[in-house]
């Protein structure tokens, strides 16, 4: 097969992401008063309206609502005042009523949008010609989004006897029904997605949005947040979609990265060789690297959807909509630009740390203990704390004060910070106690120096010359020469100064 | 002493409270006399003795503690089998829940116990309430008190019969398209059918969710009120989200002369070719006893009213289509047996479980929801839906009630009527109600000539107006009873004083 950047030369990839997301930081289910969880015995957490009981009702949940009008707020959607429940009909045990409550043509959240920013590596996907890109190559691509609506989980089901799991040779199957009814909501983007990358993109920045209203834990590995992709490719310069095939089993960003390029890849080969593309869900297998037909979808499915009569239509007033907008905390977005506007933050440190609103509360936390060190402290919050298991906000920030003072290096903050980690020690105070603080004493640091350029007299003259590389060389001799104990950047600086003497 | 099927819900509530009697005597009798006139009514899935000793005796205990007792105090009260009652089956006389134990207790049923009543079994019914005749219950027929060759209606026939035969004083049933008033006119009871939202839905199994609503039977317009009171006490039921505050008494105003009062009829509808002289006679009487009492009669009209029982008809088993899904053998009701796939089982359960009807209405459903279908049925259904809904928000600016048959004809005999769109056709003058969701009550007003089978005519009024409506119903109640016609709390003359008395 030939490369993903070779076949978006001549061919134009539109993918279409249907994502779910249980809302899992909720305590109760969509439509009754049942637990939420996943942690506990088998169905445990049931009750006559999950369990589809003659003459239960369901009762809607009215924080999963706030929940969904959160997220459509924050994606730029639009909140319908009105709009209904729906039942969609489907014969199989997973659906205890044997209709799933979702909704119908009108969602709470409809017609949104979300801009990504598309840099480095993953830029390059996109031929250049099909989109602005900027000085460094990077690109703005608006993804619209046609909705997001609410509707509740099935059950899980276990089948024993095949392999994986799978129900393929399975002897039997087994239902555990704490998860039906569980609040999900299933966004549904326009075919805008123009590359994997774009793709992965969008899942990361829509997990981001969402954990940071905190509606979610949104785990792709625990399937709390899962994502079906839809694509297509078409010769460049037409406009008529492909037929599209269905990706499932996508449980991280990379699967649905490799996935989507595995199939653009594919569908491209197929219609090269004059082969047809078939309209078909497939299923990706991450250790095999490649998509496998599912099923195939002949005909669409009829399940018979209309307005669930046992729940009125829902009137949001504008009072609840505007309560909701009230609950939106700071965005990714916003929080980026204003890490980079009032902190000075590199934009890429800056977009990491707002992007998850855990090391965001942590890093805005540090910041009030040093602040002074605060690029510093978004240096170690993103380079060194991802490594530590319970390093504390002011730990971080006696560290990065250190580190901003030079009296340690980057290397030494590593060790230090394994060393604190899960204790209450203080970094200064372990610093001092073995000896680790570096030399900023110019007078000690000049002697080290004097005897480094007396003995390199090779390094010096090719100094002279025009090699001024030499001097990380004169650098590492100083402190061979101190034990580590001097300011790298201070020899850095004395040796200059005494060259260009 | 007195028998039990003489005395009305609130003379066995004061008789309790006053000590004359106790609730477990009440109990006792009951049973008596279900256990005496049971063979010829036959209007019951499931007595539950023990159930109901249990609550007597608790009753007697609170009074013995000197506690307040409820409003029903010891009066026994029979559901309708398609409602929940911890201790009991519920089966909607359905092959498929046959064996079905109640889970929970449906807030309906609770209410009358919390009240103070006594429950004493759940009724037969046409099987998960579809029909008008009672005859598609999957286990036995239930017989017209009056004439037990001739059907007691349907599909609430067990709970209209138990009260006529004087075995209970009060039972519930459900009302989809006119299943609690036509069985009440059929055995010549009150039967009130509430407003959509009055009464809980919680724990009754659903047939047309939009459509159902749960209401009483009576022997007298009185008791119905007092039922009413024990349904809407507690306020809206937080488990039915379709359901509505009603703070208010049916009993207080039910004596207020209905002086100025404006009742409409519908003259077409009067002249309706399937309309029996006798049932229109009928409706003469109650017209003549409302004037005599100062009540207007005014003309109004209903205009799309003709569409009614198509409307009806494709909400109705679209609703019920997808209702009765969950009956799939998988998780309870039942289950074939052998069967080597999933979709072997689950088609066979539901061929074996469910009755003729049941699978007629439900691959109605099937069908009028389809891709393509929907839009030429479902959609103009519910457009015929809002245009009926208006037609009587219409009716009632010049209005209090609107006075109509509740059946074309008295009780028919058994086998009768076997064409099913025949019997579809007897709902005329009930459905168009459900489709607006407003009250409807069903009052006797004397008996057909000849036959002796009870007639009754239907009240309708306008939404949450039912206590208005039960005092108009109480004006033809008190202008019958002044005649000789009928006397209201009547039990079926085959059947009176049979068993039941109070030791």
């Amino acid at each position: 097969m030939k490369k993903l950047q070779e076949v978006l030369r001549d061919w134009e990839a539109v993918i279409g992401l249907e994502v779910h997301t249980e809302l899992t930081t909720l305590e109760t289910k969509m439509f009754c008063d049942c637990k939420l969880s996943h942690d506990d015995e088998p169905n445990t957490n049931v009750c006559p309206v999950c369990l589809g009981m003659p003459g239960a009702l369901p009762v809607p949940n009215k924080k999963a609502i706030e929940s969904i009008v959160m997220a459509g707020l924050a994606t730029n959607c639009e909140i319908q005042p009105r709009s209904y429940f729906y039942r969609k009909h489907y014969f199989y045990p997973d659906m205890s009523k044997n209709y799933q409550t979702t909704q119908g043509p009108v969602a709470f959240c409809m017609h949104g949008h979300l801009d990504l920013e598309v840099s480095g590596q993953g830029a390059k996907e996109r031929p250049d010609s099909t989109v602005e890109k900027d000085a460094q190559g990077s690109y703005v691509a608006p993804i619209r989004i046609l909705r997001i609506h609410m509707e509740e989980d099935a059950a899980k089901m276990v089948h024993v006897g095949g392999g994986e799991g799978r129900i393929g040779g399975a002897s039997e199957s087994l239902i555990d029904y704490n998860r039906c009814g569980t609040p999900l909501i299933e966004l549904v983007t326009e075919p805008d997605l123009r590359t994997p990358e774009e793709a992965r993109l969008f899942m990361e920045k829509l997990r981001q949005t969402f954990l940071t209203l905190g509606i979610s834990d949104c785990s792709l590995e625990a399937g709390s947040m899962r994502c079906d992709g839809n694509v297509s490719i078409r010769r460049r310069g037409t406009t008529e979609f492909g037929t599209k095939t269905e990706m499932k089993n996508i449980n991280s960003f990379k699967s649905l990265h490799d996935a989507l390029e595995y199939e653009i890849c594919r569908q491209a080969e197929v219609l090269e060789e004059g082969g047809i593309v078939y309209q078909e869900t497939r299923h990706w297998e991450p250790s095999k690297r490649r998509t496998v037909v599912m099923r195939v979808k002949e005909t669409a499915d009829d399940y018979r959807m209309y307005p669930d009569p046992d729940l009125a239509p829902f009137d949001l007033s504008d009072e609840f909509v505007q309560s909701c907008r009230e609950r939106v905390p700071e965005l990714p977005d916003a929080k980026r630009d204003r890490y980079v506007q009032t902190h000075g933050l590199k934009r890429t440190d800056a977009s990491q740390i707002a992007g998850d609103p855990a090391v965001a509360r942590f890093f805005e936390e540090a910041i009030t203990y040093a602040p002074k060190a605060v690029q510093t402290i978004a240096n170690v919050v993103v380079n060194l704390v991802p490594a530590t298991t319970a390093v504390t906000a002011a730990q971080v920030a006696s560290l990065s004060s250190l580190l901003a003072e030079d009296a340690i290096t980057f290397a030494q903050a590593r060790e230090v910070l394994e060393l604190v980690d899960g204790t209450n020690d203080d970094p200064q105070k372990v610093v001092d106690e073995r000896g680790m603080r570096q030399s900023t004493d110019t007078n000690a640091l000049a002697a080290t120096v004097e005897e480094v350029l007396a003995r390199c007299t090779d390094q010096v003259r090719q100094y002279k010359e025009g090699n001024k590389k030499v001097v990380g060389f004169l650098v590492g001799q100083c402190m061979k020469a101190s034990r580590g104990t001097g300011n790298p950047k201070l020899f850095n600086q004395l040796l200059r100064q005494r060259l260009e003497e | 002493m007195a028998n039990i099927d003489q005395l009305s819900a609130r003379q066995i509530a004061a008789g309790i409270a006053a000590g004359d009697f106790s609730a477990t005597e009440v109990a006792r009798a009951t049973l008596d006399a279900i256990d005496v006139r049971e063979d010829g009514v036959q209007a019951f899935l499931q007595v539950s003795a023990d159930l109901a000793l249990e609550a007597a005796a608790k009753t007697d205990a609170r009074r013995a503690a000197g506690e307040e007792l409820g409003p029903l105090a010891g009066v026994p009260v029979a559901f309708k089998d398609n409602m929940h009652l911890i201790g009991t089956r519920t089966t909607c006389a359905s092959r498929m829940l046959e064996n079905y134990e109640s889970t929970f207790t449906a807030t309906c049923v609770q209410r009358m116990i919390c009240a103070g009543a006594t429950p004493v079994g759940k009724t037969n019914m046409d099987e998960f309430a579809f029909g008008s005749s009672t005859e598609s219950s999957a286990f036995h027929r239930t017989n017209n008190p009056w004439d037990t060759s001739r059907v007691p209606g349907g599909s609430s026939g067990g709970s209209a019969a138990a009260v006529a035969a004087g075995e209970v004083t009060l039972s519930l049933g459900s009302d989809t398209g006119g299943s609690i008033r036509q069985p009440a006119s059929f055995c010549g009871v009150v039967g009130l059918k509430p407003t959509y939202g009055a009464v809980s839905r919680y724990g009754v199994v659903a047939f047309g969710s939009s459509l159902d609503q749960v209401g009483p039977f009576g022997r007298s317009v009185e008791d119905v009120a007092l039922a009413m009171n024990a349904l809407v006490a507690g306020g809206r039921d937080t488990l039915d989200s379709t359901s509505q505050e009603l703070p208010v008494d049916f009993v207080a105003q039910l004596e207020d002369s209905a002086e100025g009062m404006r009742v409409g009829i519908i003259p077409a509808l009067m002249e309706h070719e399937g309309l029996s002289a006798e049932v229109r006679a009928g409706l003469g009487r109650a017209r003549a006893a409302l004037e005599d009492q100062g009540v207007q009669i005014v003309e109004v009209d209903l205009p799309n009213m003709a569409s009614a029982i198509a409307a009806y008809y494709v909400i109705g088993p679209s609703e019920a289509f997808s209702n009765l899904a969950r009956f799939d053998g998988v998780r309870f009701g039942y289950q074939e047996p052998g069967c080597a796939t999933l979709a072997e089982q689950t088609a066979l359960s539901r061929a074996h479980g469910f009755g003729a009807e049941a699978k007629r209405r439900q691959m109605l459903g099937a069908y009028l929801l389809a891709a393509g279908v929907y839009d030429k049925y479902y959609y103009p259904a519910q457009q015929v839906r809002t245009l009926i809904t208006q037609d009587y928000r219409n009716a009632y600016q010049s209005c209090d009630a609107i006075m109509l048959p509740c059946a074309p004809t008295t009780a028919w005999r058994f086998g009768e009527v076997s064409d099913p769109t025949q019997m579809y056709a007897s709902d005329l003058f009930t459905i168009s109600n459900n489709i607006a969701g407003n009250g409807g009550v069903s009052v006797p007003v004397g008996r057909e000539e000849g036959t002796g089978m009870p007639l009754a005519v239907q009240l309708q009024g306008p939404a949450f107006a039912d206590h208005t409506l039960l005092r108009v119903a109480r004006a033809v109640e008190r202008g019958i009873a002044g005649t000789d016609a009928f006397v209201p709390g009547t039990v079926a003359p085959a059947f009176v004083g049979k068993g039941g008395e109070l030791a």
